[in-house]
């Protein structure tokens, strides 16, 4: 009686999977292919598109200053929103520019009150740490919009140039 | 005879552990997934300081080679002696000199491909080819030119992609980029 019950049992778990894991061998490997372990992450959404470039440099990890079509974002925390103004010189068109009452001179305030701090700590970090390799270097990550203009970039930059960041790597999508 | 029957009854291989196993990997792995690959180009801001001093070859004036962009096109500066071997042509007071390389369509460019980039390849190729030591160029671009522009200048200012060197690889013109601050109006 027990015998018979049994067997009925093997033969009624009719549900082959083997088919399926054939598709999920086939993904995994396909997933493993394209793991990365990259230290920047890109959120791309429309208002934040990046170029694309021929460069081959692999991006390394440093303070991540996002300047989409209407915010600028320093390590996740949005900072200052931008504003559109009509071109003076185009009537009729307009582009992206930072709010005149949030800029002191070519000093973005907030931006630079934010990269400030994050110099100051890590200046710190690299202190505690005493070696070479955490030396700050003043490097500084750039994601920006394809479709700015050179007058919003330029403040940034000398923003950044401003609280000690000197190095830009600006961060393209790789040709091809 | 009595075990033949056995193996033919003997279970399938159980896979489900196996399917348990793969089913939580494919979502981590799906998270850790890249689509896009990236990369960055480095640029510095003008060194702020006394100026380095430079031996100078008598016969040979340093290079301090600068690119403006503007929507006209792109103008190489710094480099007459390679374009304009038997000097300058004049500029009328109160013009601007014609860019040295115009747009495909005309006056204004209407976008990114309609600089003309090979011809500024080609001819940062000929400044590369009078002064092959030197590596930095400067653009100056104009308030209004998009950023893309400016990484494609910087892309067709590093290497030349026509001309692969002896290595196969491209030939390298103008590796270090620094973007001007461009003219504060």
């Amino acid at each position: 009686m027990a015998m018979k019950k049994a067997r009925r049992q093997s033969t009624d778990a009719g549900l082959n999977i083997t088919s399926m894991m054939d598709m999920m061998t086939i993904i995994l490997v396909f997933l493993l292919k394209s793991y990365s372990t990259s230290d920047v992450s890109v959120a791309p959404s429309d208002q934040l598109q990046l170029p694309t470039s021929s460069a081959i440099k692999p991006p390394e990890l440093a303070v991540n200053l996002v300047v989409a079509r209407n915010r600028i974002v320093v390590d996740g925390v949005p900072v200052v929103d931008l504003t559109v103004v009509p071109d003076e010189e185009h009537p009729g068109e307009s582009m992206v520019a930072v709010p005149e009452d949030e800029k002191r001179g070519q000093v973005i305030t907030k931006l630079y009150d934010r990269l400030v701090e994050k110099a100051e700590a890590a200046k710190t970090l690299a202190e505690q740490s005493g070696s070479e390799e955490h030396a700050f270097k003043g490097r500084i990550l750039i994601q920006a919009d394809k479709e700015l203009p050179f007058a919003v970039l330029r403040e940034v930059m000398y923003t950044a140039g401003q609280a000690q960041f000197g190095e830009f790597k600006f961060v393209v999508y790789k040709a091809g | 005879m009595h075990r033949r029957p056995h193996s033919a009854e003997s279970p399938e291989l159980n896979l489900v552990p196996v399917m348990n196993l793969v089913t939580i990997l494919i979502p981590f792995l799906l998270m850790a997934a890249e689509f896009v690959s990236l990369a960055v180009i480095d640029s510095t801001l003008p060194a702020i300081g006394p100026p380095q001093p430079v031996e100078e070859e008598p016969d040979k004036p340093p290079l301090n080679l600068s690119l403006a962009i503007t929507e006209s096109g792109i103008t190489v500066l710094g480099a007459d002696s390679v374009l304009f071997p038997e000097g300058a042509p004049p500029v009328a007071e109160g013009e601007t000199r014609p860019p040295t390389v115009p747009c495909k369509s005309g006056d204004k460019c209407t976008g990114v491909d309609d600089y003309d980039w090979e011809e500024l390849t080609r001819i940062l190729g000929l400044i590369k080819d009078e002064y092959p030591d030197d590596e930095n160029v400067i653009l100056v671009p104009d308030q209004r030119i998009k950023y893309e522009v400016i990484v494609k200048a910087m892309d067709y200012s590093r290497e030349d992609r026509e001309h692969k060197g002896p290595d196969g690889e491209p030939r390298l013109l103008f590796p270090f980029v620094v973007i001007a601050g461009g003219a504060i109006n």
